[in-house]
């Protein structure tokens, strides 16, 4: 029971509210009584089709339902349907899972069916255009997951279905033009770390592709990252996404030029707990991997740098206390 | 810190569940009642009250779940079969000693069966696929003895797949991380003794970043804390050896003030109704925590600590000392 809150109702509130719902238990499990009878019987005519659309309505987490209707028009519908008919009762179905999701864009079984439903769409509409009907759903695909993740830019589901169409639309999208979309929805909040995920993705597969320059990419990374640290230091997600950034390079300049811009930030935000964070990571990082190329008293100085941000941590960010004693008792 | 926790309501609450024969919510989630069972059964452990529910009814109901044509369980009679009920039905059996109604080689076949080419397994035969239907698959495995069977490499293969940026694990293959698929492929690790392919570093740092300043945990950044990740999180950090890295003290705040004060359970914070997939992740949580009273529980299998070491099980994973008193 996410989010619903708890209220006190008075006793005639509560019978009143109980009388409601007794009506609506009675519908509810007469309705399962009679589809889950027909199911038994493997009862796969239209009837039953109908009744498990309107117990799908109802309930569209019973999975056992959506499993009983696509073993319907498996076995009872689509063999004695034409592709055309096939076609428009696949149409119908995706409209009911698209109803459905507006209503519960988080349940499971809705985008299952809706992929199942993208599966089995048939060749057509003619022999010259087998893949006309596919092409024409796949294209709306994308428009319809779009509109999800602009009610809700953080549903792991509308993001998952994404990478799904994708990976899966015939005429398949650049992934520039991903790489692209991300940017908008990063622009649009950076606290939005699932864009900043799934550019992660994008940029990973152009970089091993060949596609972009990793170096010239990662500096643009960097820079799109500096924005949005400046327009809020204590939104992790971009701290996260920065480090990920660092750890990828191998040039001792880039670190210590984000050391550097890092400082900046620290003196305006004295108190920045994420600024500081990042700080011992990547001094730590210099002295890990650059340790040849620092003179006795460079290696001195970072050591003693981290020392002093990690004991601060502890009184800005008391949490996780222990975290910052252990880093500093440990050696890099 | 406000109201201890009130072992007696919670167990009168677990026990009326189902009793709530004329409630809606009750049959509209009939679907998660293996799943609930299992919930109910594991937090009564934990607050060392097992009695509290009829064995023998149970163990009754579990078995009128089984499907004699695939050898998978259903959450319900008359619903199909799924790996996350099957899961369920076996840590159920395995809690009441019970395994001896089950013919294990069925069950160890249908569960072999959903594992897909690329080392991840499918639910069901409709074939969506999940780390969580991973993690289902090695833990039922490793309870019924048969871990033997499986495909590691491709098991961890398909994990290590999963992993992200952030050292955390999504659902699939490309998916965000989430602090419940963290535990699910963090635990598969540890019951295939594979650790070694954690980021342990970054993740133990993601881990203890998920903490706000009201105590409690989410799941992911920038989003709202939520009583269930108590466990989710509190799992892997255990598994990792890094529970001391949050504060104890405020998320164990936190949990207290999301029970329900006048029937019993918790809720997913606090003034919200509360369910039993709360009160058991909430129990979860203070017992990883060393909440004083409570049983050990093994954040692995999420089963009594003692039972699973009983079989040989336990990992190396560590939890905060039981405290004395409150």
């Amino acid at each position: 029971m996410h989010g619903v809150k708890r209220v006190r109702y008075s006793r005639e509130a509560l019978a009143a509210q109980k009388e409601r719902e007794l009506a609506k238990l009675k519908e509810f499990q007469g309705l399962t009584a009679e589809v889950l009878d027909r199911k038994k019987r493997k009862d796969h005519g239209r009837e039953s089709f109908d009744l498990t659309t309107r117990l799908l309505h109802v309930n569209p987490e019973f999975y056992t339902i959506w499993n009983y209707r696509r073993l319907i028009l498996l076995d009872g519908v689509f063999p004695t349907s034409t592709p055309t008919q096939t076609n428009e009762i696949l149409s119908d179905d995706l409209s009911l899972t698209t109803t459905l999701l507006k209503q519960h864009p988080k349940v499971y079984w809705i985008w299952n069916h809706r992929q199942w439903c993208l599966r089995q769409v048939p060749d057509g509409p003619t022999d010259t255009d087998p893949n006309g009907w596919r092409q024409s759903y796949w294209n709306k695909e994308l428009f319809v997951v779009e509109k999800m993740l602009e009610v809700d830019p953080r549903n792991f589901h509308a993001w998952n279905y994404r990478r799904h169409v994708l990976d899966n639309m015939p005429v398949k999208r650049t992934e520039l033009s991903e790489l692209a979309y991300t940017k908008r929805k990063i622009e649009a909040n950076f606290s939005n770390f699932s864009a900043w995920h799934q550019r992660s993705k994008v940029l990973t597969s152009l970089w091993s592709a060949g596609k972009l320059d990793k170096p010239k990419s990662i500096e643009e990374e960097l820079d799109l990252v500096k924005n949005a640290m400046y327009t809020d230091p204590g939104d992790q997600s971009v701290w996260i996404y920065h480090r990920w950034l660092i750890s990828l390079g191998d040039s001792k300049n880039v670190v210590d030029r984000e050391i550097l811009s890092i400082d900046e930030l620290l003196d305006e935000q004295p108190d920045s707990k994420w600024c500081m964070e990042s700080l011992v990571f990547y001094k730590r990082l210099l002295l890990r991997k650059y340790s040849e190329s620092l003179t006795d008293e460079e290696r001195w100085k970072l050591g003693s740098d981290c020392e002093g941000l990690l004991a601060k941590l502890q009184r800005v960010d008391p949490d996780r206390k222990q975290r910052y004693i252990d880093l500093s008792g440990h050696s890099v | 810190m406000g109201f201890p926790l009130d072992v007696p309501l919670h167990v009168k609450y677990i026990q009326s569940l189902g009793e709530n024969k004329d409630d809606l919510v009750y049959h509209m989630t009939a679907h998660l009642r293996m799943n609930a069972v299992y919930w109910g059964l594991t937090a009564l452990c934990v607050m060392k009250n097992k009695d509290a529910l009829d064995r023998e009814e149970m163990i009754d109901f579990v078995m009128s779940c089984y499907d004699e044509e695939t050898g998978g369980f259903a959450p319900h009679p008359d619903h199909d079969p799924h790996l996350l009920p099957t899961l369920s039905a076996i840590q159920i059996l395995t809690m009441q000693d019970a395994l001896d109604r089950v013919n294990i080689p069925r069950v160890v076949k249908f569960i072999l069966s959903l594992q897909q080419e690329s080392g991840v397994f499918a639910g069901d035969q409709w074939g969506e696929i999940d780390t969580r239907f991973l993690y289902c698959a090695v833990n039922a495995l490793s309870l019924l003895g048969h871990l033997h069977e499986l495909d590691v490499e491709k098991t961890v293969g398909y994990i290590t797949r999963c992993r992200n940026f952030d050292g955390g694990f999504g659902n699939r293959e490309g998916a965000e991380s989430h602090a419940a698929q963290v535990f699910v492929c963090v635990a598969a690790l540890a019951i295939l003794d594979r650790l070694e392919e954690v980021d342990q570093d970054t993740l133990a740092w993601w881990l203890s970043e998920r903490q706000l300043p009201s105590g409690g945990l989410n799941g992911r950044p920038e989003k709202l804390e939520d009583v269930c990740y108590s466990f989710w999180v509190l799992s892997a950090m255990s598994i990792l050896n890094k529970i001391p890295w949050i504060n104890a003290d405020k998320l164990t705040a936190f949990i207290l003030s999301a029970q329900d004060p006048d029937h019993g359970g918790i809720a997913d914070r606090p003034g919200d109704q509360p369910d039993v997939f709360h009160t058991l992740f909430g129990v979860a949580g203070l017992s990883l925590l060393g909440y004083p009273g409570l049983d050990d529980l093994d954040p692995v299998y999420c089963m009594p600590a003692s039972l699973i070491e009983a079989k040989g099980l336990r990992k190396g994973w560590s939890a905060l000392p039981r405290k004395i008193s409150v």
